[in-house]
């Protein structure tokens, strides 16, 4: 690897297995080994059975004697249940069973943990806390029977008034949420806060200039194309629960099962088949899948559970509500002295945010972003409301989302204050390219960036100085549409991570690969990540191909098997690549230094005489490269000829315990044209430049980049969870929850830089979540940016046409129609004036 | 679709239909589905019987006759995306048929079924309106033809008879120096509208105005007319004054509420906005004037 820092904490597995003659991949070379390796676009090995419609999901799983759940859910925010009927649907033909809070506690499975350890009905026991919560389940013989025996389900509510605002829910008399919890005497759930306040407050006092926004961080949903489901199969003669179900996280998701249902882990198998979408939402289990495992274990039958769309919406892991306020301290010339953030977060009914266990907010304490600045601190209030619970980290590593949207703005808000171009205070305060690896005030340890860079590569692609231009014309000449350029220089911390400050419900957040090599040849690589799209069966076979020599071809990985697969924690917080990806290199390692010994006593060598090429993906010995052998080779040579002081076959695995996480970090620029009459926003041009160190596949990459920036301007633009007073999801369905389409999507202008990691062993950094994190700031800043000259400072998520026509019309920017138009009469026309 | 069990039937002519209609208890009238199903799908809607009309073929027409532009209850949204004539002579129904919801609901869903749906968000009821158009009812009594400002009684209900069926949609054929246009304000696409105004004008030989038609899409409970923008338009000669004032008019016509979309304050002075875009159109579609916008 080029140009990379020093770094104390290189992990012993690393030393051990990086070999001092090889220096992993080039990135500059993008290798093009032509066997499939690092840097080569692949096409994806997972496109054939998806594009031909042969992907298996959890709805395409049907067993002999599989019974269907439904569940009943309240249409009541809170309310207390006084009875709940099931008789009539009973009586239903095909109704084999109705289940609610009684049965379950029958079989202690009445209740399951979040991930936040707060405790969470499986069906509700006594008190509705949300719209839509569950309720009451039947199973019934096909899912039509089941809806219909829903429907025949009575139960009698007791009403009770709702909050849905955290600040709302704060207050001394608001509706209690928790009455079942001892000593919860209000919805307050936690205070957290993070580094030095005094410090702060001295450098605040003594600063030239302050500035300071509010900013919400709308309640979204990720909204995977395929809903959660399940399909429970309990085997009372093996006494073993098998569960196909929807899961970002197969192997924690069975620590967990096992802990709720009592069945002993090793009689648990979780299996994650195909998985149309996660983005976070398929991290925390969900009643769903406890009633869909009770049913099978009491009815002993099969039984599936998959939710319709508006269930999804309503009731599972929604992300971000994050009330904000940014404050900066500056001196005049736009160095940034200090921060401060104060969060008002609405976790809604129960505490389920999905986060490792120590950071109750996630890893929000980032927002000191790409820049070095002294002195930070933030503070956050979670709160208790009646609303569905969430915090998931949707295609984003735990609150940095929120926490890079909060430093971007406030950029901007600085920027403008003291009248300088937004790209001047970033370079003034990016964390120079040489103080890598860095600490910041909030004690992360950023591991390598070179932030000026990507914003450069952005500016240039994107012809910065020319929209400027075009912008003070159009200001100048009062144009009907204004120009408004936003830049975003974001950071993100990824690679969840070190085992030493992150868990999962106390599982460190290592993972794993387990290589195995045929006698033939090929190999089967096992992961303990799942993908869910982001074609892991092609990256993870590349790292293999390029460490190994051998084809991308030959390598199939396996995911998503619980009874197959070495244990993980699973894919989220772009994880997959930091940390399995590294596993799966390290794996390839140790089956390369058993080569050796092979390639040694084939080629009749001595072992410490045989060389790796990578280049040519060969073993040779030293100063004879036609004294070669191929992997292939060395494989048969493994099964049918084993040296003597090794075991046969060809096989290592490695749980691999990230000493740091990862840092991916890019520049977006995007102009936007804003119409003065309607408010509406157009994308004038759209660039992103991003690092995500060294690229394994690029045009995965590419893909990741452009469904992410979709999810950002759906973020920035359409879509929120919103809710009425009564407590009634508004936005709850795809009329109403409005998600992007090819229609509303600009044309994309990709770049990159690379720098990378130089703790991971390959120098990867993950860049799933990149454009989802980077893009909502550009788009906002963009849209301020139009505005700004006459004194907009913000505007807020998602920037309707409504609010931002509002923001023009309060600020004299708004025009009609007629201001700028004149009709011409033809000469001849029926339409030129009389002389009256 | 997990919907209540149903009753489905399906009938080839017109005939059979209004029989159908007559003879069953409480029946649903299936067309394109585009509005029905998915009610169907949530159980907002639990008919016993569905009286689905896709097999009477005599309805799929889309043709000038008799000085009307007619449309058959079976003809969709994408009939008149692709029509030659509507491209020719029609600009609002041009206009508006590719702002319809999306490509797969306008290949499905019918122009009829979605005025007969009746909800204030569709387009085409004030494309009606705009063009003084009529709907066409078969029932037990024989055919009557309603005017669209009587059909719409208020949010998804209408003047139509529950034996009676709509076979077609129709507005009397443009004069030579008559324009159109429809203007529709949506935040995706595939989203309903947020407002949306429909503009028609006719012009004499002097160029003064002999004939306005306004209507109004989700700004009130029905698809609704602007009445006294039409009178302040008719006799004058066209002006950006005069449209602005005429938009004013409208969006003081108009009744909307707020939603999470967007605050009423904000649709009404979406409504002055998309009326004027919609009558310079109109007019310039007339040969009545050219527009150019000065900056």
């Amino acid at each position: 690897m080029s140009s990379e820092p020093d770094n104390p904490d290189v992990p012993d597995a690393e030393t051990e297995y990086q070999h001092p003659e090889d220096d992993g991949p080039d990135p500059e070379k993008h290798c093009g080994h032509g066997r499939g390796g690092m840097g080569e676009e692949v096409s994806r090995k997972e496109d054939k059975r998806f594009i031909t419609g042969r992907g298996d999901y959890v709805d395409d799983i049907k067993k002999p004697g599989m019974l269907h759940c439904e569940i009943v859910r309240s249409p009541h925010a809170h309310a207390r249940i006084e009875e709940i009927d099931g008789s009539r649907a009973m009586a239903m033909d095909d109704v084999v069973a109705v289940l609610t809070a009684d049965d379950l506690l029958e079989h202690d499975l009445a209740t399951m943990p979040t991930l936040m350890d707060d405790t969470q009905d499986v069906l509700v026991n006594d008190k509705v806390k949300f719209q839509s919560q569950e309720v009451a389940a039947v199973i019934a013989k096909d899912r039509y029977a089941a809806k219909d025996g829903a429907e025949k389900v009575e139960v009698e509510y007791d009403v009770l008034d709702p909050v849905v605002d955290a600040e709302e829910a704060l207050k001394e008399d608001a509706p209690l949420v928790r009455d079942e919890l001892e000593d919860q005497e209000d919805n307050h759930i936690f205070d957290w806060d993070t580094g030095n306040e005094e410090e702060t407050q001295r450098a605040f006092d003594a600063a030239d200039v302050t500035v300071e926004e509010d900013m919400e961080y709308q309640r979204l949903h990720p909204a995977p194309i395929e809903t959660c489901g399940a399909v429970a199969d309990w085997d009372p003669g093996k006494d073993k629960m098998t569960v196909h179900m929807t899961s970002q996280a197969p192997h924690a998701h069975r620590t967990l099962f096992s802990q709720v249902s009592g069945i002993p882990e090793h009689k648990v198998r979780i299996v994650s088949p195909d998985v149309g979408g996660g983005f976070g939402n398929k991290v925390p289990i969900y009643p769903g899948y406890v009633v869909a495992a009770a049913a099978s274990y009491v009815l002993e039958q099969p039984v599936k559970w998959v939710e319709e769309r508006s269930e999804n919406i309503q009731t599972t892991g929604f992300a971000r509500d994050y009330e904000m306020t940014g404050e900066i301290a500056a001196t005049e010339d736009g160095e940034i002295e200090a921060v401060r953030v104060d969060v008002l977060a609405n976790h809604g009914a129960y505490n389920a945010a999905a986060q490792p266990s120590k950071f109750p907010a996630g890893f929000f304490n980032i927002f000191t972003g790409s820049y070095d600045i002294d002195a930070a601190y933030g503070s956050l209030t979670a709160a208790f409301t009646n609303t569905a619970p969430g915090g998931v980290a949707y295609r984003c590593s735990f609150r940095v989302t929120e926490a890079v949207y909060l430093i971007e703005r406030m950029v901007k808000v600085l920027a403008d204050e003291l009248d300088m171009d937004p790209t001047e205070v970033r370079r003034k305060n990016f964390i120079p390219s040489d103080a890598f690896p860095y600490e910041s005030a909030t004690g992360w340890n950023y591991d390598s960036g070179d932030y000026e860079k990507a914003l450069d590569k952005a500016l240039e692609m994107a012809d910065y100085e020319e929209y400027r231009e075009e912008q003070r014309r159009r200001i100048e000449n009062d144009a009907d549409k204004l120009l408004g350029i936003g830049v975003s220089s974001f950071t993100e911390v990824v690679g969840a991570g070190p085992g030493k400050q992150c868990d999962i419900a106390g599982i460190e957040m290592f993972d794993s690969a387990d290589l195995r090599v045929n006698p033939t040849g090929n190999a089967v690589l096992r992961v303990g990540v799942q993908t869910q799209g982001q074609g892991h069966e092609t990256t993870f076979a590349q790292i293999v191909a390029e460490e190994l020599g051998m084809d991308v071809d030959d390598i199939v990985v396996e995911h998503g098997d619980t009874d197959t697969e070495p244990y993980g924690l699973g894919t989220y917080g772009s994880r997959s690549t930091p940390v399995a990806g590294a596993a799966a290199a390290v794996a390839a390692r140790k089956v390369r230094d058993k080569a050796k010994s092979i390639a040694a006593n084939e080629l009749e060598a001595a072992e410490e005489d045989i060389e790796w090429d990578r280049e040519s993906g060969e073993f040779h010995v030293a100063g004879a490269p036609d004294r070669s052998i191929t992997i292939t080779e060395i494989a048969a040579g493994a099964f049918m000829n084993h040296p003597d002081q090794e075991e046969p076959g060809l096989e290592a695995t490695n749980y691999y315990d990230p000493p740091e996480m990862t840092y991916p970090f890019g520049s977006y620029v995007v102009v936007v044209e804003v119409d003065r009459e309607t408010g509406e926003v157009e994308f004038e041009k759209f660039v992103a430049v991003d690092d995500c160190g060294n690229r394994i596949n690029p045009m995965i990459i590419e893909g990741q980049i452009h469904g992410g920036l979709a999810q950002g301007i759906g973020t920035a633009m359409l879509e929120e969870v919103t809710y009425d007073d009564n407590g009634n999801v508004t936005g709850g369905d795809f009329m109403n929850y409005l998600l992007p389409t090819a229609n509303e999507i600009p044309n994309f202008e990709t770049g990159h830089t690379v720098t990378p990691s130089p703790h991971h062993p390959i120098g990867a950094k993950g860049v799933g979540e990149s454009p989802t994190v980077g893009s909502p700031p550009a788009i906002v800043n963009a849209v301020t940016d139009a505005m700004s000259h006459a004194g907009v400072s913000h505007v807020e998520m998602p920037m309707t046409p409504d609010r931002v026509w509002k923001t023009l019309s309060e600020h004299g920017l708004d025009i009609g129609p007629a201001d700028n138009v004149a009709f011409e009469f033809d000469d001849d026309g029926a339409g030129e004036p009389a002389d009256d | 679709m997990k919907s209540a069990p149903f009753e489905h039937h399906e009938p080839e002519s017109v005939s059979e239909a209004v029989s159908l209609l007559e003879s069953l208890d409480d029946p649903t009238i299936l067309a394109g589905g585009q509005s029905l199903v998915p009610m169907l799908r949530f159980r907002l809607a639990n008919p016993d019987v569905v009286v689905d009309i896709n097999g009477i073929d005599s309805l799929e027409y889309l043709r000038e006759e008799d000085g009307y532009l007619k449309l058959g209850a079976l003809a969709r949204h994408a009939d008149v995306e692709d029509s030659d004539l509507i491209d020719e002579r029609y600009g609002s129904f041009a206009d508006t048929a590719p702002l319809v919801a999306d490509p797969q609901i306008r290949n499905r869903g019918t122009v009829v079924g979605s005025v007969a749906q009746a909800d204030p968000k569709g387009d085409w009821g004030s494309v009606l309106i705009a063009h003084d158009g009529e709907v066409v009812v078969e029932g037990p009594d024989g055919e009557r033809a309603i005017p669209a400002d009587e059909f719409f009684l208020l949010p998804y209900d209408t003047t139509l008879g529950e034996e009676e069926l709509i076979t077609e949609a129709r507005v009397p054929t443009p004069a030579d120096r008559e324009g159109s246009a429809y203007h529709k304000l949506k935040r995706k696409t595939g989203d309903y509208a947020m407002a949306g105004v429909a503009a028609r004008l006719r012009f004499d030989d002097d160029g003064r105005i002999e004939s306005a038609g306004i209507g109004m899409t989700a700004v009130d409970i029905t698809n609704a007319r602007a009445s006294e923008a039409e009178e302040a338009l008719e006799g004058e000669r066209p002006s950006p004054e005069l449209f602005e004032e005429a938009g004013e008019l409208a969006a003081e016509a108009s009744n909307p509420e707020s939603d999470e979309h967007g605050d009423a304050s904000y649709k009404e002075r979406m409504v002055d906005v998309l009326a004027q875009r919609a009558l310079g159109d109109a007019a310039e579609r007339a040969g009545a004037v050219k527009r150019r916008v000065t900056q």
